[in-house]
């Protein structure tokens, strides 16, 4: 029987092949626009690192201006001070915490042909490999030790060790930076966390860095950061200690916490260190420490954004008035039917019969959309690359995974089916006698 | 009132052209009530159709109240079918979504009247054909007869002087054929032209006049009535 | 001329008017909110950064030579390239209009740790800075070669004592004086440190394409910097493209001890600015159309639907008289009806969306006639869309009327 259905679905689909087209197209369109937009929403809001997020928390302690909140109504500046940050990083309380922040080398092959060029590069502390679960293809990050000592030791990734070694096992070799000789201590696989979420007060969906060194080393050869500093007030004096001593932000802190106790105690933690600070006069502002995992601190920072949440309200009305138009075709289709149907009936076609061939009908034209839809969306995030140019997120968005393509196919069905309902409903009430009464 | 001269009608198809109407050629005075007969596809709904504006001949010369009207453009034609000729069809043809004031009220909007002038007009005919009633009715709610009567009173709405009816109880049973008819009669004989398309022999009969057509001819020896009706 | 039945007509047939009627108001409210966007950024993007951009580029050099001598090289590279053929000046600078990141600072007209203070983008130049920068100075001067000094960040030198701002600025610390008067008075940064107003410049905005003080900028005669250097340059009309790999290759070869890097031209860079908020503008464009294209093809449809349907009709209508013309507009009297509710309907709509879309994303509130001429351009495309099937209808032949079923 449900062959014989999705037969006549097929005969009357190509019966109208003008109709039929446009209500596919409809279809198809408004879930390409819907999906395209739900799948930038998607790579944005993804969790990078979906196994650890809800151990890693972010750190925040407000030293700010007491007239003033750093951000917003109440919130707490977006990273540290360096006083706070080595404070903390110190007196290591969490399971592992790492303190970093963005700044540029030169790297001088040591090969005089070749070019010196710049790298953009991280000041970190050991335990940011072990900690972010970073993959290596040669050695591994570096220990304590060599945080506590200013070892010179680098950290780098593919593309820096094809340039400079082509592509050997380069652990215990040389990276000239800046005239300093590094030594290297691992070289990082392909990692390409999206959104760049240890990192978010720079750019969201910014490139990893290439090169990886210790924060002591930094500090000693006095790197201020590429990324933002902010100042409430200014340093007391120029230079390099007068900078590090200043109530500038310039670094962040991620800590290792498992469990709410733990959150708890560290959180305690933070804010007895608040008062001690308060007791040297320092943190003028009501006690406003944060802790916030991978998941809220990227909801907080906003990283889907607002021009893409726009875009999705748009897609999704977009989608309405794709739906409504097919709606109205339908209807209309099943009106100018109305004597077949009834016809049918009167040869006895129960309700239900007349159902399930205009729902099967419906189906096949919403399978066909969403078919389509899929076509559309993958066109659609072309066109998205082509407006927005290349970039990491958008090199993201063009791989489009099964969850989006069955998303689409089951949004396109649903979004059909949904659209057949009513006209499907006034079908089943077509009388048996009205035949004989249609002018 | 209606003076055709060896009026033809071809109808081209891709493969067959088909000789509906062949100098056809007929008289009617004022104030005549004539039956048209003849077997089915003889040329008796195309022969009103041209007499009706609907159509135009192929050639020939049409007279409608002394005026040629082969070369008139399609707005006055419309315009004459408006304010001329009323029509009454075998199945009625209704509007569905209107009520029977409102389907009445068809070809007086064409006319132009005022508001006034068209409710005094359709209560009066609608009031003729006995549905004062069933004022606010959509057809669907209403019988054949009577959707045929309010039919009826759309053509008379405008006070035409020539009434054609193709097979106006062609849907019908007897009784509601008798009362459509004797409608008809009473309208001629307030000086309502007519020209009525039948099947049956006893309502042509009735006719003053009566007339046979046979592969688009008017055949001048009206043949015995009962036989035209077997055909 | 027939409005009563017409609509009659419709109330009976509701659904699939309503139907039509919706995906107008749905269209309607979509599309003026679409185009209110797209008029929000195209002003944005239309807002001059005050600098002579048809001819400016910018580049940097970074030093890796721990032996460099920074200063002599910045000295000898702007002689350099201020002596080369096809440049009007050059300047090393910190940042440019609208380059997504640069320096700010609170400037207040008190001095003191809790007084009110408005925020400026801060460009340090030396004296070739105003003309480099082509911003037209309104009032006051432009700095002189003794006010320019390095900044030595071993020393505990204030902040330079003199300072040229933009218009913008000036109002926002002076608001109720000319900029004549402006020049001379003294503001105060870094709380307590004193700057005396030289020059205004009338317009100048700072690094941040977003920033809502965007208009805020000041030029501070000083240089900064100990490796690396940002140079902006100002070519003669018309030599730009031509003279920036010119540049960069005397200057690598004139010191190998740093690399040249990241050269941009001032049309890039406002690109770059505003890359998102274009081509937000051209998706919106093209989902209005497509909008508006799916819209009028479901009328076409509808319409050409509702014209077989009522063919029989519509012979009748002819037959009892109607003239094509009165047949055609019969079709879009009906259809202006239909429009006439979706506009209504979607006037409501795209209010209670800007609203929303106000509310949640600060966007700015609908100019008033965005409604109007929504309704208007919707109602255009209604009409042409059924005049097709319209048409169609009119020339439906009055003999059908008679020809049965
Ligand atoms: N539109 C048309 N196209 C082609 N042939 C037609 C058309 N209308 C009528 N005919 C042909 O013309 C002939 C006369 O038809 P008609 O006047 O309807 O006959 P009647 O009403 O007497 O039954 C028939 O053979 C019919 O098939
Ligand atoms: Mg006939």
């Amino acid at each position: 029987m449900f062959r014989y259905y999705l037969k006549l679905g097929l005969l009357s689909i190509r019966r109208n092949p003008a109709l039929s087209a446009l209500m596919i197209a409809a279809i198809a369109t408004g879930i390409g626009a819907c999906m395209t937009i739900v799948n930038i929403e998607y790579v944005m809001g993804s969790n990078p690192i979906p196994h650890r997020s809800d151990v890693l928390y972010y750190v925040q302690v407000d030293s700010w201006d007491p007239n003033e909140a750093a951000v917003d109504v109440d919130r707490p500046p977006r990273q540290l001070t360096y006083t706070d940050g080595t404070a903390l990083l110190e007196a290591r309380e969490a399971r592992r915490q790492v303190l970093s922040y963005m700044t540029w080398r030169v790297v001088e092959p040591e090969d005089s042909e070749q070019l010196p060029f710049q790298v953009q590069s991280r000041s970190t502390s050991a335990d940011f490999f072990p900690m972010f679960d970073t993959p290596f293809v040669y050695g591994g990050g570096w220990d304590k030790s060599a945080d506590d000592n200013g070892e010179y030791v680098v950290v780098i990734n593919k593309e820096v060790n094809e340039t400079l070694f082509g592509g050997e096992d380069s652990v215990g070799r040389t990276v000239i930076m800046n005239g300093d000789r590094y030594r290297v201590s691992g070289v990082l696989d392909t990692w390409d966390p999206m959104p760049k979420f240890y990192d978010l007060n720079n750019q969201h969906f910014g490139e990893v860095e290439e090169v990886f060194f210790p924060f002591s080393v930094s500090i000693a050869k006095e790197l201020s950061s590429n990324g933002n500093t902010n100042c409430w007030k200014a340093p007391d004096s120029n230079g390099w200690e007068a900078f590090k001593n200043s109530e500038c932000v310039w670094m962040q802190l991620w800590v290792e916490l498992h469990g709410a106790e733990e959150k708890q105690n560290y959180l305690a933690f933070l804010d007895a260190y608040a008062e001690s600070q308060k007791a040297l006069g320092r943190f003028a502002r009501p006690l406003n420490n944060r802790l916030n995992n991978v998941t809220e601190w990227m909801e907080i920072e906003g990283v889907v954004a607002d021009d893409v949440q726009v875009l999705l309200g748009l897609a999704v009305l977009f989608l309405a008035v794709c739906l409504l138009n097919t709606v109205g075709l339908i209807l209309a289709k099943v009106m100018r039917r109305a004597g077949d149907i009834s016809l049918r009936r009167a040869l006895g076609a129960s309700r239900r019969a007349i159902f399930v061939q205009y729902i099967v009908e419906a189906g096949v034209v919403g399978l066909v959309g969403g078919f389509m839809g899929i076509a559309m969306t993958w066109l659609g995030l072309q066109g998205i690359r082509g407006l927005f140019g290349q970039s990491r997120m958008i090199d993201h968005l063009v791989q489009m995974n099964w969850t989006m393509i069955l998303a689409a196919i089951f949004l396109a069905v649903m979004a059909a089916l949904a659209a057949a309902l009513y006209p499907t409903w006034r079908a089943c009430r077509i009388q048996p006698a009205a035949l004989l009464k249609a002018l | 009132m209606l003076n055709m001269k060896d009026i033809s009608k071809v109808y081209r198809t891709e493969s067959v052209e088909t000789h509906a109407l062949r100098d056809f050629s007929l008289h009617v005075e004022e104030g005549e009530f004539v039956s048209v007969t003849g077997p089915s596809g003889s040329g008796k709904t195309t022969f009103l159709n041209v007499a009706g504006l609907l159509e135009e001949s192929s050639s020939g010369i049409y007279e409608l109240d002394g005026r040629d009207v082969s070369s008139l453009n399609d707005n006055e034609r419309s315009r004459l079918r408006n304010e001329k000729i009323g029509f009454i069809f075998q199945s009625f043809n209704l509007i569905p979504e209107l009520d029977i004031f409102d389907n009445v009220d068809v070809p007086l909007r064409y006319r132009g009247f005022g508001n006034a002038e068209r409710k005094k007009r359709i209560e009066r005919v609608i009031d003729i054909v006995g549905l004062g009633s069933r004022i606010k009715h959509l057809p669907s709610q209403l019988s054949g007869g009577q959707q045929q009567r309010v039919a009826i009173a759309r053509a008379l709405a405008g006070e035409p002087r020539f009434l054609l009816a193709d097979e106006p109880t062609g849907n019908l049973d007897s009784e509601m054929a008798e009362s459509v008819m004797q409608l008809l009669e009473s309208i001629n004989a307030e000086g309502t032209t007519i020209v009525m398309v039948t099947h049956e022999p006893n309502l042509a009969q009735r006719a003053r006049r009566n007339i046979y057509v046979r592969d688009g001819q008017l055949e001048e020896a009206v043949p015995d009535l009962q036989v035209a009706a077997a055909l | 001329m027939e409005i009563g039945p017409i609509w009659r007509t419709m109330l009976r047939n509701k659904s699939s008017y309503v139907l039509i009627a919706l995906q107008i108001a749905v269209t309607m409210a979509l599309m003026v909110n679409a185009i209110a966007i797209i008029q929000e950024r195209t002003r944005l993007m239309g807002r001059p950064t005050g600098i002579d951009e048809d001819n400016i580029f910018t580049f940097n050099s970074t030093g890796f030579d721990p032996n460099m001598d920074f200063q002599a090289l910045v000295a000898e590279d702007l002689d350099a390239i201020r002596n080369h053929p096809g440049i009007d000046n050059a300047v090393m600078t910190n940042s440019l209009p609208i380059r997504n990141g640069g320096w700010g600072q609170q400037f207040q007209t008190e001095p003191g740790t809790d007084v009110e203070s408005v925020g400026t983008g801060i460009y340090f130049v030396d004296e070739h800075g105003v003309d480099t920068f082509g911003v037209d100075l309104i009032a006051g001067r432009n700095f002189t070669s003794t006010e320019i000094n390095w900044f030595d960040p071993e020393s505990d030198d204030m902040w330079p004592s003199v300072v040229i701002v933009s218009a913008a600025l000036a109002e926002s610390l002076f608001p109720d004086i000319s900029y004549d008067e402006a020049v001379g008075k003294t503001a105060y940064v870094n709380s307590v440190e004193p700057i005396t107003i030289v020059g205004i410049v009338k317009t100048l905005q700072a690094s941040w394409p977003s920033w809502e003080h965007i208009e805020n900028a000041s030029l501070v005669p000083q240089k900064r910097g100990a490796t690396s250097a940002r140079y902006v340059v100002r070519t003669e009309a018309g030599y730009r493209d031509e003279v920036i790999p010119q540049i960069e290759k005397m200057l690598a070869e004139s010191y190998k001890g740093r690399i040249i890097r990241n050269s941009k031209t001032m049309t890039e860079v406002r690109n770059d600015a505003y890359a998102s908020d274009s081509a937000m503008i051209k998706l919106l464009f093209f989902v209005v159309s497509v909008l508006i294209a799916i819209t009028s093809l479901g009328i076409v449809g509808l319409a050409s639907f509702s014209v077989t349907r009522r063919t029989k009709q519509i012979g009748t209508r002819r037959a009892l008289g109607a003239t094509r013309p009165a047949i055609l507009r019969y079709f879009l009297l009906e259809n202006f009806l239909i429009s006439s509710v979706g506009v209504a309907t979607g006037a409501i709509l795209a209010v209670g969306l800007n609203m929303w879309m106000v509310q949640t994303f600060n966007l700015t509130p609908l100019a008033w006639y965005m409604i109007p001429s929504a309704m208007l351009v919707l109602w255009l495309v209604g009409q042409l869309a059924v005049y097709g099937p319209a048409r169609r209808a009119s020339f439906v032949s009055p003999a059908i009327a008679t020809r049965t079923v």
